[in-house]
């Protein structure tokens, strides 16, 4: 895939000097143009072609994401991105601590740019995925602090204290983020969704919500198979902020033995309680 | 005693933290400019960075290992965090 590639620019730090790297390879094997993080946050216009034509993808160097926010501030459509750190140990490599990269680093960079720029895996098509209509909250609890409201809906989800909600239809079941936690992150710029088709247990991760602000691991409340991602989130990721218990939902999932969750879950009424605590102690 | 609870159990008594692996730390600091529950602490002397506030870690996020570079910060067990949780519970429920 030929994209702009808005890569780190961690001069000081192996992180960066790599990510550099990756940039550079990029542009050799997929011919995309590397966008130079300063001169775009200083000249945004010597940018505009390129970025108009081509995809972007970002590479942060770090959990700073400098990268990712100055796309955000820009107001720039994130394409692909990847945090060396986690890319690194996806891959089973560790990296040079040193801020030139010697042939092993640059065998790496090669792998990670690879990685950037491989054209979609076609999607099969989800087989006997019947549509399941999850109908949306009828009544809202309104926790309130301060100036702050909290809603959250009176019937038909649970919650966990990691503030993540499920709504259970059958044997499927969708998960989200609360309204609590998606104000405490602010605006939400990306959802790393989780691979469809995965296995995961109650409590593991499916995905990170980012914001300018922070990086949040979703944690699921049940177990079960992941079945679909919100679709819309790449292109509308807001969604999450602006609709958290409904159309900013995050994933679908088979679930695997939601009597056993439910056993360690929250009713509206207990989650709203905690979500009291949780503002009282967050303005304190 | 603190009196944060986190699934009905006192959360002193969840052994979920971060642990740093100081034979790989460079103590570049990312994992402590990420974390806003001031989990970490820095020092000075040898040991630039400890875990000093365990208990204000979010009990099952691991957001901050994934900021390390070298890869010098793990976890507990999920499950076996998980079957902890369930066994205070049960013993509690039960003295009540």
């Amino acid at each position: 895939m030929k994209c702009a590639v808005l890569v780190c620019s961690g001069l000081d730090k192996p992180l960066g000097s790599l990510a550099r790297e990756v940039a550079l390879c990029a542009a050799g094997q997929a011919e995309c143009e590397i966008v130079c993080p300063v001169l775009l946050s200083n000249s945004p216009g010597r940018y505009e072609a390129v970025l108009k034509d081509l995809p972007l993808a970002v590479v942060d160097g770090c959990g700073t994401r400098c990268a990712t926010k100055l796309a955000t501030q820009l107001e720039l459509k994130i394409t692909r991105r990847m945090l060396l750190p986690e890319a690194v140990k996806e891959l089973g490599e560790t990296f040079e601590d040193s801020l030139r990269p010697g042939p092993k680093a640059q065998e790496l960079a090669l792998k990670l740019a690879l990685q950037l720029v491989a054209d979609d895996e076609e999607q099969e098509p989800a087989p006997e995925l019947e549509a399941v209509l999850f109908p949306e909250p009828v009544d809202l609890l309104k926790v309130t602090h301060g100036k702050f409201v909290f809603p959250i809906p009176a019937e038909g989800y649970f919650f966990n204290e990691n503030d993540c909600w499920v709504q259970v239809v059958g044997s499927r079941a969708r998960i989200g983020i609360s309204d609590y936690m998606q104000q405490s992150l602010t605006d939400i710029t990306f959802f790393e969704a989780p691979d469809v088709g995965r296995a995961i247990a109650q409590f593991d991760d499916a995905g990170a919500v980012e914001s300018a602000k922070a990086v949040f691991d979703v944690i699921s409340p049940v177990s079960g198979k992941i079945v679909a991602v919100n679709p819309v989130l790449d292109d509308t990721p807001e969604l999450i902020n602006e609709q958290p218990y409904t159309g900013g939902w995050l994933v679908e999932l088979e679930l695997a033995d939601f009597d056993a969750d439910r056993e360690l879950l929250l009713t509206a009424e207990e989650y709203a309680v905690k979500v009291k605590q949780k503002a009282a102690e967050a303005s304190a | 005693m603190s009196d944060a609870t986190f699934m009905g159990v006192s959360r002193e008594k969840i052994g979920w933290a971060p642990t740093i692996d100081y034979s790989k730390c460079n103590f570049c600091m990312e994992c402590d400019d990420f974390c806003p529950h001031k989990v970490f602490e820095r020092q000075d002397g040898e040991v630039k960075l400890v875990v000093a506030n365990a208990k204000n870690c979010v009990v099952f996020c691991r957001a901050c290992s994934k900021t390390c570079g070298p890869d010098a910060i793990t976890f507990p067990s999920k499950p076996e965090t998980i079957a902890a949780i369930k066994k205070i519970r049960e013993e509690e429920g039960e003295a009540q």
